[in-house]
């Protein structure tokens, strides 16, 4: 009788839940594709996404906390483009839309304003031309210095070749839906991510990041 | 990178031995006199939009070679391209026009010219002629008559022109050419030849709002409006539409795989998904469909090559080359390339011990195996080619052209052997609104 009991508290918790998740909703550019394309042979790269990609869940009223937030970077003279493009809300890969990175390892640090609970980031490297950004790490923090209370979301980064640790995410194919990561909810209030260049070139490119979270409660 | 028993300069022989149309680079005449101050090859990159920047990424990681200067009429990219070399850690100049790269550079060897194509003669005659060799991108022209004028300033200048049909110096199809075509005869008797490029809808071309040119420069240049700038594909008199950007690559693999241009060709296509209101005019075809016919010794062989903008189905894009004992589906991507023997083929396993090939995994069997139709003919085996290449894939080709200047290689595509190539392709953009086979002579193929 008690075990009864037990699962029946389980269940409504599980369905009051499940009631209270919704998909995340973000709006996709138009698919680009410019030039030739390239081959690339990766290691760890995950099979390419066949079709639109299945829904993700996140608590109702989860919005992108990103969107026109201040933006910094360890390249502070990108070579073309400007930081803010980062967080305008515009997603198309053509000319004009994204921010060209020195070459090597870089990073760009989103100042959410306050500390949230954050469920997912999606990002959006450079989609016009089939690539791999290499060593693709993203990490929450309260700390802008990024030095304690670091909470690492995706790390592809297999050969510690940024020195934050090995990771053991798959390297994936940029496209026009940009590439979801899976905060768990994670709290903090700056978003770091990094990269160290490309299959096409040593540089680091980003159209758009979104932070998708609530203020923390 | 090659594997085994293949090396780099196995193919670098095969490249020199690739047969007819290869030229010669004018030998120690040429050499000495183009070797710069500081001993390198100085390079200048005319045309920093999508295309240039690939061959830049080439460009930067070829020994030898120096880029001192790009040029581009879109104050945009140069900047760009300047930064962009400045992080690379390249100071270079940049020009507006060729005109004023010529005047300002006096210690120039070559260029790479990788504009829009209706400005490809003026500027491939202006630089040969200044003494430089050129390597320009395809097509050479929008017209016949602008590609006949390269080939006939190659010609009177004695200097070295390379067209940018890189598939002919790429070690994975040089192999292929070579050891499963000629060499092995592997696909025995070629009967047809299919080849496609097949891409999803896309939007035009757009451009930062803050970084427009004005009226008066544009036109400076031919352009009606940033739109047509950044979108001139598409219009006539400046592009050549699909069958060019796409299927020149792949029908010039037609040409150099059967060893001679088609005969004839007839075509339909069309404009008739990308009009207004939902898109901007445009002139050139959305969709072809063509066939070449090319008469070999033992028979014709018909060479179908179709180019959409509207679908990516199809499987991805490849030359697929069969005959009476197997087929080879070659692409740029190894991962659409496969190569397939026929039951009544003469056994493989000679070329599988040489290590040139080897077996595929087979597929798994089908769920439903009982159903299968036994009117088909049996699945053919599959095999994979022992050969890879993990560079860019633009960077043995101009390495050909930079080793040509040195005097130590052949051309693998000179002006006068692509223009065969892209004789062909201008006659089947005519052949679709004439709706009629165009006979196509050997007389007429030649500049």
């Amino acid at each position: 009788m008690k075990n009864v009991f037990v699962l029946a508290v389980l269940f409504a918790v599980a369905t009051a839940s499940a009631e209270d998740m919704v998909p995340l909703k973000t709006k996709l550019p138009p698919p680009l594709f410019v030039g030739t394309p390239v081959p690339i042979n990766v290691p760890n790269l995950e099979p390419p996404q066949h079709g639109k990609r299945p829904d993700f869940m996140v608590p109702k009223g989860t919005v992108n906390l990103a969107l026109n937030k201040k933006v910094t970077s360890s390249d502070s003279e990108p070579i073309v483009g400007t930081l803010d493009l980062i967080t305008d809300g515009d997603k198309d890969g053509d000319e004009g839309s994204w921010v060209e990175l020195g070459p090597g390892k870089q990073w760009v640090q989103i100042d959410l304003g306050k500390e949230a609970d954050i469920y997912a980031v999606i990002v959006w490297h450079y989609h016009s031309q089939a690539r791999v950004y290499r060593d693709v790490v993203v990490q929450i923090s309260d700390d802008p210095k990024f030095e304690k209370g670091v909470t690492t979301i995706f790390n592809n980064d297999y050969a510690n070749e940024l020195g934050l640790g090995a990771g053991k995410d798959l390297a994936y194919i940029e496209t026009y839906q940009g590439k979801l990561m899976d905060a768990k909810g994670a709290k903090g209030r700056y978003v770091r991510l990094y990269s160290k260049g490309n299959t096409t070139n040593k540089l680091n490119h980003y159209i758009e990041v979104e932070v998708w979270g609530k203020p923390a409660s | 990178m090659v594997n085994s028993s293949i090396t780099r300069r196995e193919f670098i022989g095969a490249t020199a031995a690739a047969g007819a149309g290869l030229m010669l680079a004018p030998g120690a005449k040429v050499f000495g006199q183009t070797k710069s101050a500081n001993g390198k090859l100085n390079v200048a990159l005319i045309g920093f939009g999508a295309e240039g920047r690939v061959l830049m990424e080439s460009l930067l990681v070829i020994p030898g070679i120096q880029v001192v200067a790009i040029v581009d009429i879109w104050p945009y990219a140069r900047t760009y391209g300047q930064r962009y070399l400045k992080a690379m850690g390249h100071e270079v100049k940049a020009y507006e026009n060729y005109q004023d790269l010529l005047a300002g550079e006096k210690d120039l060897q070559a260029v790479v010219v990788a504009t829009p194509d209706f400005w490809h003669a003026p500027i491939t005659n202006a630089c040969l002629k200044a003494g430089l060799h050129v390597y320009c991108e395809k097509m050479m022209s929008n017209t016949i008559e602008g590609a006949r004028s390269m080939v006939q300033t190659m010609r009177q200048t004695g200097k070295l022109l390379q067209i940018g049909h890189q598939r002919r110096s790429n070690p994975r199809y040089i192999f292929a050419l070579n050891h499963v075509i000629h060499g092995g005869k592997l696909c025995g008797r070629l009967t047809a030849v299919n080849g496609q490029w097949n891409r999803a809808v896309s939007e035009d071309l757009g451009w930062p709002k803050h970084s427009e040119m004005t009226p008066a420069q544009l036109a400076k240049y031919g352009y009606k409006d940033m739109h047509q700038f950044r979108n001139w594909r598409w219009y006539k008199g400046m592009g050549g539409g699909p069958l060019s950007d796409l299927g020149a690559h792949q029908i010039d693999v037609f040409n150099w795989w059967l060893g001679r241009p088609a005969e004839s060709v007839m075509a339909g296509g069309g404009l008739d998904y990308y009009k207004p209101p939902q898109f901007a005019k445009r002139d050139w075809y959305d969709n072809a469909m063509v066939i070449y016919e090319y008469p070999m010794p033992l028979g014709v062989v018909r060479a179908f090559y179709q180019v959409q903008t509207t679908t990516s189905a199809g499987g991805g894009y490849y030359e697929y080359f069969m005959g009476d004992d197997g087929a080879l589906k070659m692409s740029e991507d190894p991962r659409i390339t496969a190569l397939y023997r026929e039951a009544r083929a003469p056994s493989w396993d000679e070329w599988v011990r040489k290590n040139y090939i080897r077996a595929a995994a087979a597929p798994p069997a089908p769920a439903d195996a009982e159903k299968v139709d036994v009117r088909e003919t049996a699945q053919l085996a599959k095999y994979d080619m022992n050969v890879s290449f993990n560079e860019y894939i633009h960077q043995p080709h101009l390495e050909n052209f930079f080793n040509a200047i040195r005097g130590q290689a052949k051309l693998t595509c000179p002006g006068d052997e692509a223009f065969r190539s892209e004789y062909v392709i201008h006659k089947a953009n005519e052949a679709i609104p004439a709706q009629k086979r165009i006979a196509i002579t050997s007389q007429e193929v030649e500049a």
